[in-house]
């Protein structure tokens, strides 16, 4: 009977902080739509300003080859090539394409010229993009436009399949890895702040005079956060459903191992809340730990693109092991049969979390 | 007399912190971290992805196309696949990321100088990686065997502000806007939520202080440790990163204290709005840290975004700061050219701590 008095007591508590639920629901909906909207992989609408020196109908066309794909938006075209310094300092135009006077002559001529692009490289990864994007271009508009002697030999033709994601879009990794950084988010930081509130208030000693056993009361702070972890999957399914994102797997294998990583994540909690006084030393803590874990998880940054080190220690953040289950599960359509080696990291990140809470809860 | 006041407010937090290890090593050590981890890790560049071969030609050109593939440093050999039915197997695991297909034939065909196919099948999951390993490995691929036919028009590119394209140029300065919106405003709110929550703030309320004797006093302490911040991190990157310094620091320093004004008016408005800790902390993540990482241009330029969410990008102050910040460091530009994002930054501040105010001042009256 003293459980489920005590869950009673831990889940009023829990829905009287309505700033805190509202914050909740808002990671697991507002922050997934925002998220699946804003953070597109393909690179549209470059800035680009164009200095033509030539202003001929050969030079206007290869403007019209870089804008109309929709890869570059011409934001100015200028005469004077001295100018577009001050587009690239005030960041208006990411790339600049100067045109030589002459362009449309040589081209008649078949003569050898150079077309001249500056691009801004204060966003590496931009500044890639529009070379490759502009080279592209130009590519495709001398096939177009210039009389080349006979093509080469057609060579190797490579089909590309992408599996899983055909559009290659950026939608499904983006929902699928907010709906994991959520559950991370809320699996540390409430049982943390949950059990050092009452240390800090005090009322922790008035529930170690009570009959209540240390386990039914680390049970009673551990579980309502893996009801709303588990409840707050609902809204955001309804998500994956709106954005189209693909259920291949089985849900219900998807929902246990959400509560395994629940437990895990919530085995950091405690273990945070364990080594604090303070509910804001719990709650920096928290933030210094949950950030590593996200970092390190493949959400954010490709774990493919890091050092060798950090892909390393990469394994030993929950929430990547998670990410490659709820990817498996939703994209790829695996079982268990494939996803087990994450199930087991899964356990054994959180086994020793709740070993070394649980020895410390003890002594105090 | 008023000073007074507020020194002794400020005094006595500061010696709170003092005496909490955790809160001053949180304080102190984590924007290292956040800038060593961040520093590596972001790059967009692959390498070493992990690529399975199904060779069904068992010809000298299919082993150089697999080479050409391995010589580069983007692709590493992990697995060799005898049969079609593996192909699906080896990408659910995750043994690869990309799969080459060469089928018989394919010598035959190359070298009759016809098209010669080949498959490449890549796992979409990761949808970046997906992307980058999709071009390099069409690249690969169609420059394999063949000889340049002749070109008229070439495009000379000239990278200017990081010719090197390295990314932790990119990313060092932009983690200034980032670390610092992170630190002061968590730091503030959870100072002043933490009076609330365990009653110490009617104390404040009986006494003489007035509301803005409390909050300057209360904001001292955490200022300098932002002000701390900021000097490690601005250090830590230009002496361990080597991001080359083209602006004036004069310039970068002075809109730095601007900003960190600002994210400790944003600490302010957050407690003055929440009653928890616990409500402050998820509060101060969703209002300042996921946007200053993915709504300022760190890794997601915003012009790609759609317009709407663009005018929701100008709502949060990490996005101007970015910009001031790459520009002064890498571009080298000063306040005749960043003034606008430099006024929008101020206008901000202003309108935080005066809203601030005003919320906070209606609780005390």
């Amino acid at each position: 009977m003293r459980l489920p008095s005590l869950l009673h007591k831990e889940l009023i508590q829990f829905t009287r902080d309505r700033v805190v639920l509202f914050l909740i629901l808002w990671l697991y909906t507002v922050e997934v739509v925002i998220c699946a909207y804003a953070l597109s992989l393909d690179m549209q609408d470059l800035p680009l300003v164009v200095a033509d020196a030539d202003h001929s109908p050969a030079s206007r066309e290869l403007v019209r080859a870089f804008t109309e794909s929709g890869d570059f938006r011409l934001m100015a075209q200028l005469d004077d090539p001295a100018a577009v310094t001050g587009y690239l300092e005030r960041g208006q135009a990411r790339a600049v394409l100067v045109i030589g006077e002459g362009f449309a002559r040589h081209l008649l001529e078949g003569s050898e010229q150079q077309l001249q692009l500056l691009v801004d490289g204060s966003n590496a990864n931009t500044a890639a993009v529009a070379r490759g994007y502009a080279l592209q271009t130009v590519e495709a508009f001398q096939r177009q436009w210039a009389a080349l002697p006979e093509t080469p030999a057609p060579g190797v033709i490579p089909h590309l399949r992408t599996w899983y994601n055909p559009g290659v879009t950026n939608v499904s990794f983006v929902v699928l890895s907010m709906i994991t950084l959520a559950g991370l988010m809320v699996g540390v930081a409430h049982p943390a702040a949950s059990i050092v509130r009452e240390k800090e208030a005090g009322t922790i000693e008035q529930l170690m005079v009570t009959p209540v056993r240390t386990e039914e009361l680390f049970f009673a702070k551990t579980l309502p956060t893996l009801l709303v972890g588990l409840v707050a999957l609902f809204p955001s399914l309804a998500l994956v459903g709106w954005f189209g994102v693909p259920v291949r797997g089985s849900l219900a294998l998807f929902f246990c191992l959400t509560a395994l990583f629940l437990i895990s994540a919530i085995g950091l909690g405690v273990l945070v809340a364990a080594i604090s006084r303070t509910l804001q030393q719990a709650l920096l803590l928290t933030f210094f730990g949950l950030f590593p874990l996200m970092f390190l998880s493949g959400t954010l940054v490709p774990v493919e693109s890091m050092p060798r080190l950090l892909q390393a220690a990469s394994l030993a953040s929950p929430l990547r092991h998670y990410l490659d289950i709820t990817l498996g599960i939703f994209l790829k359509g695996t079982g268990l049969d494939i996803l087990w080696p994450h199930v087991l990291a899964l356990v054994l990140i959180g086994l020793p979390l709740y070993g070394i809470a649980w020895v410390i809860f003890r002594r105090q | 007399m008023k000073l007074k006041r507020i020194a002794a407010v400020a005094t006595k937090e500061a010696r709170e912190v003092l005496r909490d290890p955790i809160t001053l090593g949180v304080a102190l050590l984590m924007p290292l971290i956040m800038l060593l981890l961040f520093g590596y890790a972001i790059t967009l560049d692959v390498d070493d992805i992990a690529l399975g071969v199904l060779d069904e030609d068992h010809s000298p050109a299919s082993r150089q196309l697999q080479q050409a593939f391995t010589a580069s440093d983007t692709f590493r050999l992990s697995a060799s696949l005898q049969h079609h039915r593996e192909v699906e197997r080896t990408l659910q695991e995750g043994e690869a990321r990309l799969v080459l297909v060469i089928p018989s034939g394919f010598q035959r065909r190359l070298y009759r100088g016809e098209a010669s196919p080949v498959q490449l099948v890549v796992d979409g999951s990761y949808s970046a990686t997906a992307t980058l390993v999709s071009q390099r490995a069409m690249a690969i691929a169609r420059g394999f065997e063949r000889q340049e036919g002749s070109t008229l028009l070439s495009l000379d590119t000239r990278v200017w502000f990081n010719p090197s394209l390295s990314s932790v140029h990119t990313v060092v300065p932009a983690l200034y806007a980032v670390i610092l919106m992170a630190f002061p405003p968590l730091l503030t709110a959870l100072a002043l939520v933490r009076e609330k929550e365990t009653g110490t703030i009617q104390q404040i309320y009986a006494s003489p202080l007035s509301a803005a004797q409390f909050l300057c006093g209360k904001l001292v302490p955490y200022g300098v440790i932002a002000c701390l911040q900021m000097a490690m991190v601005i250090a830590a990157g230009l002496l361990w990163f080597g991001v080359p310094f083209h602006g004036s620091p004069g310039v970068l320093l002075a809109v730095s204290l601007l900003y960190v004004l600002c994210t400790l008016g944003i600490g302010l408005l957050v407690s003055a709005v929440t009653s928890t800790q616990l409500a402050a902390m998820l509060a101060v993540l969703i209002i300042t840290l996921m946007p200053s990482f993915l709504f300022s241009g760190l890794l997601f330029p915003i012009f790609t975004m759609p317009y709407l969410l663009q005018l929701y990008t100008l709502l949060f102050p990490g996005r101007y700061f970015v910009d001031i910040a790459r520009g002064v460091v890498l571009k080298g530009v000063g306040v005749e050219v960043l003034w606008p994002s430099i006024t929008v930054v101020a206008l901000y501040t202003l309108l935080i701590l005066v809203l601030a105010a005003w919320r906070l001042k209606k609780r005390v009256a």
